[in-house]
């Protein structure tokens, strides 16, 4: 997907869930339009719908109505094993907490999207991920061996190695001190600038929200406005 | 805080919020305590009150009299005349075949004026006694449903007879079943029906005066080599010969209990590792690190009673179903049983219960010092744990060498009173020493397994490797518990399956005969029932009829344990007949030397069970007189666990001038057609009943009894299979619950559903298949100690290693599939994990 065409479409985007004994919209006649290349931040309070949009950007859920594009191919009238290829190739994940899982060492954690699409020789392509992020000496460590701004590098990492067309972050920040958050935004904007992947957001903290191309505040599950990053 | 509600919160309602879970673990307690009480049960029933069923009538008896060929009846009247108070029974004993089905009962005559047990049950009829017994006339026990008049056809030995019931005898106001099944007659008319005039076979003593010098009296009228003993003699031979058999049952039952505890150290354990958070809060709130030690204990309890209240009625079922296999064996390998019913004591339900709980509590240890004693820190992740369990599994590998070696030096150890305990602290430190390396070899094997799984199931056969690899602390107690299965498998397959191949070459060269032929009465208790000679001759002389050789044998007494005395014709058997020897000369010798005089051969169990060898000299009793014989060899034998003394018919008829064989070999002329001649002999034996059978049937029904007698451990090792494979879908199952969040990232960086079950069915596999690798190691060092060390300190038999390799296949390939299928549902739960609730829950 080139630089500047639309790589992430919610039109009239809505999702209900169902607790126990009520309905929750989580997200309300959401429409949206994101370029390649674009950093988008998602703010707003918790249960404003941030996850929910992450969950539909990445094809983990379908909307309850309208619909998500991811690359031109709408998702609401998907396969599971359709998801499951459209997530598997075009998009990757950040998450707060990093994820890594504790038995892999930090290059077999990158190695897993290439291994889960088919790829018997991910290594290469795992080191040069993880070189990108500046972490190619952590290759070996496990997850338990690395400091938190570290495992979320390599979680970045994790999330390049198959070259999406989206990167999916929530709250990537969250859990790490500032000098780490500051290297992991750094990172992200390199994402959108130097690789011109589309980069989404997730996060509470205005300040790196402001390093977003486009700011988009939710509240209860609408757009509330969208504003102009850096 | 309060214990209690400090164990419900941490212990009951976790375990009511995977209820499957829960209820798997307590089976498989369940099924160990229902094993261990189901042997103990069917044991009890069909051996453990055992008595020899010609004791039927031996009431209040305090000595007995008896002598190999019978004792000579003038002995009865000179104990009768001695200056003594006390009375003396004697009795004529065999065994008659009832009534249309043939049942086998005990066959007395007696002194029905004078016998004390017999007179008494048939006082009811006393006045008009001696005319009812005018003509030959039979008394039946109560339970066999006669009554007063019926004619009844009896087969005793090669004889079949119809006789009037004369009247109904009952020992008892409710008859029971193993107390009032058996026939009566008047002593002088049994001589004569048995042709056995002149003598008689036991003598009771009752009321017998506590005196020493009424003991030298009664020893001085006795014969050299008549046997002068307490009463139940016979019975008590027979409890301390089946004590190898029991113990070695029970000790197979145990090793369903020892998986069962390897799956409550596992859940104990997998409680610890996932609620240490909770440990830590509950520490740093003032609760002690007894009460936290406590608590898993008592979880470990909880298991425990659970299993044992589900496990004592299900012993009992199971039970019903193993005392017939049980009576089956110990009638073949030993003494006629009829198993008395189940019943249980409060003894029995006590031990059970302790069984279970015991167990329970020994597994739950180690957890819960573990929980209590470490400064339990909230923020330790799992991966810490598992780092500090493959950082100990060195050292775990270490003590697994110890405890081989440990083992293997028992194994030299001698028995102890004819129990191989040696053997079995061999046997229990192989097992420890295998649990104890599981985790070091798991950790090698599946991390090598990773790379190989990785090109046979893609990713995700390389995640479920590395996966178990990294989870070491949770899957090490299953894998021990699986390949502890596995291993019993293994051990008992090949033991079973060398001992049957052994078998088989014994009979391929021990049984030369073309026809084997037997009276169609049954003996029992070692007790064979004989023919009239003049078959032997009849026989002999059809044209079809190449030699026969003359067999009989006694059951004796010989240091306080049964054994049989035997002889046959040396000149017929040595010629034909390739025995093997295990110590002598060679074969031509032996036979030689055998004819030649006072010589025998001994079985290899009863050189064994006496320390008797080739060259030593052994006294004998045979009717009346001590007499020394020399042994001239030890011969491989496999047809009883008692033992044989053989020797030379021409010999032995001087000590024993009863002519009448037991069993017939029967060798044809080369090209005569088997069946033909089978047919001629039947027809030459007359008004005779016999049976012969061919050379093939022969072995047939042998194989048909070695596999019915092993029927019981294959039993035994599905149960313990069964229970592995229960904790297995249980440790699966909390493997996923456990692994949520992981299947969830899985899923976000694009693992489909399918390929997530695939992942958790080949970690099923992966944990079968290491167990089954483990238990095959195992399972060949146990099959060792089973064969060379516990057998043979046990039972005296030599058994030739051979591989079974069909039979391990199989076994194996079952506990592999058991193994996968167990993670069907756990598969299927993975699969199901919605991963942004699995992701965020954190």
């Amino acid at each position: 997907m080139k630089s500047g065409e639309t790589v992430l479409r919610f039109s009239g985007v809505s999702k209900r869930y169902f607790l126990a004994d009520r309905a929750v919209d989580a997200l309300r006649d959401v429409s949206l339009d994101i370029a390649g290349g674009e950093f988008v931040a998602l703010t707003g309070r918790s249960g404003c719908g941030k996850s929910t949009f992450l969950n539909l950007a990445g094809a983990m859920d379908f909307p309850t109505s309208g619909s998500v594009a991811i690359d031109r191919l709408r998702t609401e009238k998907m396969s599971a094993a359709e998801l499951d290829a459209v997530r598997r190739g075009r998009v990757g994940f950040v998450f707060q907490f990093f994820q890594l899982l504790p038995t892999l060492s930090a290059v077999e954690n990158v190695e897993l999207p290439l291994q889960l699409a088919g790829d018997r020789r991910p290594r290469a392509r795992a080191l040069e991920a993880l070189e990108l992020v500046e972490a190619n000496g952590l290759a070996a460590r496990l997850p338990h061996q690395l400091s938190g701004g570290e495992m979320q590098r390599v979680a970045i990492a994790r999330a390049l190695v198959h070259s999406p067309s989206v990167v999916l972050a929530d709250e990537p920040i969250g859990n790490l001190d500032s000098e780490s958050a500051a290297v992991v935004m750094r990172l992200l904007r390199r994402i959108a600038d130097e690789l011109r992947t589309t980069v989404v957001m997730a996060t509470h903290s205005l300040e790196s929200a402001a390093v977003a191309d486009r700011i988009v505040a939710l509240r209860d599950g609408r757009i509330e406005t969208v504003s102009k990053g850096v | 805080m309060h214990a209690a509600r400090l164990f419900f919160r941490l212990i009951v309602r976790p375990l009511l919020r995977e209820p499957l879970r829960a209820l798997l673990t307590a089976l498989a307690a369940a099924l160990g305590v229902a094993v261990v009480a189901a042997i103990d049960l069917a044991a009890e029933s069909s051996t453990g009150s055992f008595q020899s069923s010609l004791e039927t009538l031996s009431g209040e008896a305090v000595y007995e009299i008896s002598a190999v060929g019978g004792v000579p009846e003038r002995v009865h009247g000179d104990l009768v005349r001695l200056p003594y108070p006390g009375r003396f029974a004697a009795r004529l004993e065999d065994y008659a075949l009832v009534g249309p089905r043939r049942e086998r009962v005990p066959f007395f005559g007696v002194d029905l004026f004078g016998d004390p047990v017999a007179g008494a049950a048939a006082a009811a009829f006393r006045e008009n006694l001696g005319e009812r017994l005018a003509e030959p006339g039979v008394l039946a026990g109560a339970a066999l449903g006669y009554v007063e008049g019926d004619t009844v056809e009896i087969t005793v030995n090669d004889r079949a007879h119809r006789l009037r019931v004369a009247g109904v005898l009952s020992r008892s106001a409710a008859p029971t079943e193993d107390q009032d099944r058996f026939l009566a007659m008047d002593i002088a008319h049994a001589q004569r029906l048995l042709d056995r005039l002149g003598k008689i076979d036991r003598i009771y003593v009752y009321d017998a005066p506590e005196s020493e010098a009424w003991q030298r009296a009664v020893r001085a009228v006795l014969p050299d080599g008549v046997a002068f003993e307490p009463a139940g003699a016979r019975s008590e031979g027979n409890r301390r010969m089946l004590r190898a058999f029991r113990l070695n049952l029970r000790v197979l039952s145990f090793i369903a209990m020892i998986v069962g505890a390897f799956l409550i150290y596992n859940t104990i354990a997998v409680s610890v590792v996932r609620r240490r958070t909770e440990i830590g809060v509950l520490r740093a709130l003032g609760a002690s690190r007894a009460a936290v030690r406590a608590a898993f204990l008592l979880e470990g309890a909880l298991f425990g009673l659970a299993g044992s209240a589900l496990g004592i009625p299900l012993g009992w079922v199971l039970a019903e179903g193993a005392v017939e296999a049980m009576s089956a064996t110990v009638s073949s390998l030993y003494v006629t049983s009829t198993p008395g019913e189940i019943r249980f004591s409060v003894e029995s339900v006590l031990a059970a219960v302790s069984c279970g709980l015991g167990t329970a509590l020994l597994a739950a240890w180690l957890p819960a010092a573990e929980a209590s004693s470490a400064a339990p820190s909230a923020a330790m992740g799992r991966a810490r744990i598992e780092y500090d369990a493959r950082r100990r599994s060195g050292a775990h590998f270490l003590r697994a060498v110890f405890c081989v070696a440990g083992g293997a030096a028992l194994c030299f150890v001698p028995a102890w009173n004819r129990i191989p305990v040696a053997g079995y602290a061999a046997a229990i430190l192989l097992i420890a020493g295998a649990a104890l390396a599981t985790p070091a070899a798991a950790e090698r094997i599946l991390r090598t397994a990773a790379y190989v799984m990785a090109r046979l199931f893609g990713a995700q056969g390389f995640l479920a490797a590395r996966g178990l690899a990294a989870s070491l602390a949770r899957t090490s107690a299953l894998v021990a518990a699986l390949a502890t299965a596995a291993a019993m498998t293994v051990s008992i397959g090949i033991m079973v399956g060398s001992f049957r191949d052994t078998v088989i070459l014994w009979m391929n060269r021990q049984l030369a005969a073309d026809l084997y032929v037997r009276p169609v009465g049954r003996g029992g208790g070692g007790f064979a029932p004989t023919m009239a000679p003049e078959i032997a001759d009849r026989i002999q002389a059809l044209p079809e009829v190449s030699a026969v050789d003359r067999f009989r044998s006694y059951a004796i007494t010989y240091n306080g344990l049964p054994a049989k005395l035997a002889f046959g014709q040396v000149e017929v058997h040595g010629r034909r007949t390739a025995t093997r020897f295990l110590e002598g000369p060679a074969e031509e010798k032996i036979w030689a030397s055998l004819a030649a005089g006072d010589n025998v051969i001994v079985s290899e169990p009863f050189s064994r069970k006496h320390d008797v060898h080739a060259g030593d000299y052994i006294t004998l009793p045979p009717a009346g007189r001590q007499a020394a014989f020399r042994v001239a060899g030890v011969y491989y034998d496999y047809s009883g666990e008692q033992g044989f003394i053989v020797g030379d018919r021409s010999i032995f008829l001087q000590y024993l001038p009863d002519p009448r064989p037991s069993n017939l070999a029967v060798y044809l002329h080369p090209g005569v057609d088997v069946r033909r001649a089978r047919q001629a002999v039947m027809e030459a034996a007359g008004e005779y009943s016999i049976f012969a059978a061919t050379n093939r049937t022969l072995r047939e029904q042998g194989i048909a009894v070695f596999d019915r007698t092993f029927a019981i451990t294959y039993a035994l090792e599905a149960v313990a299979i069964v229970v592995a494979v229960l904790g297995m879908a249980g440790g699966l199952l909390a493997l996923v619950i456990d692994r949520r969040r992981e299947i969830g990232v899985l899923r976000f960086v694009g693992a489909s559903a399918r390929q997530i079950r695939k992942m958790a069915l080949v970690q099923a596999g992966l944990l079968g298949m290491l167990a089954n690798l483990m238990g095959l190691v195992l399972g060949v060092g146990l099959s060792l100690v089973l064969i060379y060390v516990i057998n043979e300190q046990s039972f005296g038999w030599t058994i030739q290693f051979h591989w079974p390799v069909g039979l391990l296949l199989a076994g194996l390939t079952g506990i592999h599939l058991s193994a996968v299928l167990a993670g069907l549902y756990p598969a299927r739960l993975a699969a199901a994990v919605d991963p942004s609730e699995a992701v965020h829950e954190e």
